[in-house]
């Protein structure tokens, strides 16, 4: 608590004066010299709530006082209030320049003198009791923003967590192996990379890329819901069985729509998005809604050519794998789905990427 | 002699002071410890140093004193010399110092007898 007053003069008789005037409202402490006031501010430097200051002082006078506490950053916290036999505006401008709360002329009345303290202590008061709540409310402002950055990062984990274990339940009902999966979203995000560098109009962001990355891993959850005897069938299936199939995007979402309030809104979006509409075709032709052209979510359109491409150069039970140049081809000729010319144009130019991967996925 | 009288026989402003400092005995008390002040010495021997740094400062301390104290005429002597002694300089009037000195004996003196009466 600040209750102090320190009296700096180097002449006894003015102290003397100050201190008759002001010690039975406060603690009176008192330096003969700059160079003590210094001393002494050092140590009560929380204690003090205001410095009288004489400024005509041999060794270190009032201004060096002055610029020696500013130095140390004492003026916000300590009032100053000079009182001088000092007649010239010059020094009194001077005074306030170097930050001093008033300035009191010689000679003085105690009345004036005591009232200009009172007052000046208790704005000071005020004023670093304000500093100090602004400074707690800060601490405690910082604290729920780590606490709710914590809380997002968690909760983003706990995103991909929820996609990870439906992708998981995928594998396992599928037969499909987690390899397709796997290799399904890393041929997604090289060609969302590309289409973000080539086409901005996409609004495609690193962000988003990997929403979309990790729900690709959804694309086929609707399998779960379609029955051993159609999805495991090792020949060709009917119409009808065919029909049952293609039920597997809106059988995903569905699913999807089960957990909607667990997790985050875009996630959501997008992995509903890749479930519904990745074996929807370009003019129009694919199911389950006909969406043609850029009416199907981007996020579905590079899933789905992702998906194509790797059902291509992957063996099944019911066809060879097909070569890296024959997958390509029959993909840009239309002979294996239909997609965006922009879509084709980035896959075009991130083949080499796609083969790459392509090899390793295959290899390992 | 009364605090009263002895600031009538000065010339000094007695009900000034009062006014400022409240009550009479501070007055009282802190006129005569104008005795022991030791600002006067002090510019009397800068001046004789012709060290006019510090016989500005003492000055301007003798000034801001008498002025607190009521004491007009030292106060008033006090004032043109500071200013004259003002960034060290040599006074230009050799009498300003002069007048200091007899104003000073002058309280001096009367202050002593207050001193003996009380």
């Amino acid at each position: 608590m600040r209750s102090k007053i320190l009296i700096v003069d180097d002449m006894e008789l003015n102290r003397e004066m100050l201190t008759a005037i002001l010690e039975d409202e406060y603690p009176v402490v008192e330096a003969e010299s700059g160079k003590k006031a210094i001393e002494i501010l050092e140590e009560l430097q929380d204690e003090v709530a205001v410095v009288l200051l004489d400024l005509i002082m041999p060794d270190m006078d009032g201004y060096e006082v002055l610029e020696e506490m500013r130095r140390r950053l004492w003026m916000d916290k300590i009032p100053v209030l000079v009182i001088s036999a000092e007649s010239k505006v010059a020094a009194e401008r001077k005074c306030f320049e170097l930050g001093v709360s008033d300035f009191i002329h010689k000679p003085f009345d105690n009345a004036i003198v005591r009232n200009r303290v009172k007052n000046t202590v208790d704005l000071f008061t005020y004023k670093n009791e304000l500093e100090e709540k602004v400074e707690k409310q800060t601490e405690t402002l910082k604290k729920q923003y780590r606490l709710l950055a914590a809380q997002a990062t968690k909760l983003k984990e706990s995103n991909v967590k929820i996609i990870d274990i439906l992708g998981t339940v995928v594998e396992c009902r599928n037969l499909e192996s987690g390899e397709h999966v796997k290799r399904v979203k890393g041929f997604t995000r090289i060609l969302a990379e590309q289409a973000m560098k080539d086409y901005p109009e996409y609004g495609l962001t690193p962000e988003l890329i990997d929403m979309i990355f990790s729900a690709s891993a959804l694309h086929d959850v609707g399998k779960i819901a379609i029955s051993d005897g159609i999805l495991l069938k090792p020949g060709r299936l009917t119409k009808e069985e065919f029909d049952i199939m293609k039920t597997h995007t809106i059988k995903g979402c569905e699913v999807l729509e089960h957990i909607e309030d667990v997790w985050d809104e875009t996630y959501g979006r997008i992995s509903y998005e890749i479930c519904r509409s990745h074996h929807e075709r370009y003019d129009g032709r694919g199911y389950p809604d006909g969406l043609e052209g850029e009416n199907i979510p981007v996020s579905a359109q590079l899933v789905s050519l992702a998906d194509v491409y790797d059902a291509l150069v992957s063996e099944r039970v019911y066809k060879k794998a097909y070569s890296l140049e024959e997958a390509f081809r029959m993909i840009q000729a239309g002979e294996c789905g239909v997609f965006s010319p922009k879509l084709l144009e980035c896959f075009s130019r991130a083949r080499e990427k796609f083969e790459q991967l392509a090899q390793e996925q295959h290899q390992s | 002699m009364t605090l009263k009288e002895c600031y009538a026989a000065l010339g000094a402003d007695f009900e000034g002071t009062l006014g400022r400092l409240c009550s009479e005995k501070l007055v009282q008390k802190f006129a005569l410890k104008f005795l022991a002040d030791e600002s006067y010495p002090t510019l009397e021997k800068a001046m004789e140093e012709e060290n006019y740094t510090d016989a500005f400062r003492a000055s301007h301390t003798l000034k801001g004193v008498c002025a607190n104290l009521g004491y007009t005429r030292l106060y008033e002597a006090s004032d043109v010399l500071t200013e004259a002694l003002r960034d060290g300089k040599k006074p230009a009037d050799d009498t300003l110092l002069e007048q200091v000195k007899d104003e000073y004996r002058r309280t001096v003196e009367l202050l002593q007898e207050l001193q003996n009466t009380v």
